[in-house]
């Protein structure tokens, strides 16, 4: 059977619906007006795959357990993990051999002080998309809050054993936040370098464990070279002061006043599935 | 009702197969655009044309369970539904091999659009070059497929 070409009428409706698409597309580039329908929907995505998985999965892999009588061994491994993930978190803060602050000084004298008081909740992986984290500028990842706090995690730093991985950026007191990783192109991170004599604002660059960072080398004289460590400034008030980020990967002169540094990050958020967030 | 439901649905289940196939293939810079090829082939197989609200629904429920930018789905989706809408009927006059480069060379262009939206900092010609020749390709070989088919089968589609 023939089919019509569009009409007149259809032809408007079309370049209507055309037209409302690039005002959605538009707002949702420059603001974040549709962060609540996103977050809303994920939310509901992840406890929709969640209660699907407790109610067809789970009680499959049950029955495979019983058969295999190995319930008691299997629970206890899984709550072994599970202690093993918070101790490498715990002692990812609290070790003395941790890089995870540039002066170890600092978390010694704590301890030594018996003013230690870093406190942070324990949270879960709960979405990451590796296509779009490998393909994509926006680096965002969801997590789960462990903990029956209503505060409100907004701007708090998300770590996990190898250090810090970005920001929550999300104001809703569900127990769902959404992260900002170090490597997504809106993020920012004041770094510098082991001298304290170079200070810079790392973008996320969009690539794997890549954040870039650009500057006059006329104003800073400091003399890169690879493998130059940098770390948290503190400078801007949400990231602490000198925890380790990464370490110079390339550097590129784009142009006589302009020099772009390629900083490869020591962490990785795909390599563990519990997190820390740090609370204020 | 139904039908609608029904093919929601299976836009749903190409869209996670689409997903994990990108995890396979991004690693050769290839991007296959598995849901939006399946909805043009659905425009394409459909015996009458397909209403702009039907495509900007569509694409916007695209775009949020693959958590893209929302309005980027469904702004391609009314454009290659109306494309495909205005040369229906001079498709049935075209060879296979230019139908094939016609939904090749659309699959293409979403590579480059997506990418220039999403992907705007790294945008890369290596994906889309590469992209291309393989969604064209892939093209071709989904028509060989539905050639050898059944025909009740290629109808029920």
């Amino acid at each position: 059977m023939a089919r019509i070409a569009p009409t007149p009428g259809q032809k408007l409706s079309y370049f209507i619906f055309v037209c409302i698409s690039v005002l959605i597309l538009y707002l949702d580039i420059t603001s974040n007006s549709f962060q609540s329908i996103k977050n809303s929907f994920k939310s509901f995505k992840v406890s929709a795959f969640y209660i699907t998985n407790e109610i067809t999965i789970e009680p499959i892999k049950y029955v495979i357990n019983l058969t295999k009588s190995k319930n008691d061994l299997i629970d206890e491994n899984k709550n072994l993990k599970d202690a093993l993930n918070i101790s490498y978190l715990n002692n990812y803060l609290i070790s003395r051999d941790n890089n995870f602050f540039k002066d170890e000084e600092i978390i010694k004298s704590a301890i030594e002080k018996k003013n230690y008081n870093f406190s942070y909740d324990i949270a879960q992986l709960r979405s990451l998309d590796p296509n779009i984290y490998k393909c994509c500028d926006r680096h965002r990842m969801h997590i789960e809050i462990l903990s029956n706090s209503q505060n409100s995690y907004k701007d708090n730093v998300v770590f996990n054993s190898s250090g810090i991985l970005g920001l929550i950026v999300d104001q809703n007191k569900n127990k769902y936040h959404e992260v900002l990783l170090l490597t997504d192109v809106s993020h920012s991170l004041p770094i510098k370098s082991d001298s304290n004599q170079f200070f810079c604002n790392a973008k996320g660059s969009g690539r794997l464990d890549i954040i870039v960072c650009s500057y006059n080398p006329l104003l800073w004289k400091e003399e890169m070279s690879i493998n130059k460590e940098f770390y948290t400034s503190g400078l801007g008030g949400i990231y602490p002061k000198n925890i380790k980020v990464g370490f110079l990967k390339e550097i590129v002169i784009e142009e006589t006043t302009i020099v772009r540094l390629e900083i490869k990050l020591t962490t990785n958020p795909l390599e563990d599935s519990v997190f820390g967030v740090i609370k204020y | 009702m139904i039908t609608y439901l029904k093919r929601i649905l299976f836009i749903t289940f190409v869209n996670v197969i689409d997903h994990f196939v990108a995890g396979l293939v991004l690693n050769f810079f290839i991007v296959l655009p598995l849901t939006f090829l399946t909805y043009s082939l659905y425009v394409y197989r459909s015996n009458k044309n397909i209403n702009s609200s039907e495509a900007f629904l569509v694409g916007l429920y695209i775009d949020l369970i693959s958590e893209t930018y929302l309005g980027l789905n469904a702004l391609i989706f009314c454009l290659i539904t109306y494309t495909i809408n205005l040369y229906a009927n001079s498709f049935k006059l075209f060879s296979y091999l230019q139908i094939c480069l016609f939904f090749g060379i659309s699959a293409s262009a979403y590579v480059g659009f997506i990418q220039l939206v999403e992907n705007l900092y790294n945008f890369s010609y290596l994906v889309l070059l590469i992209s291309s020749p393989i969604n064209i390709l892939f093209c071709t070989l989904i028509a060989f497929i539905s050639l050898y088919f059944p025909k009740s089968l290629n109808k029920s589609f």
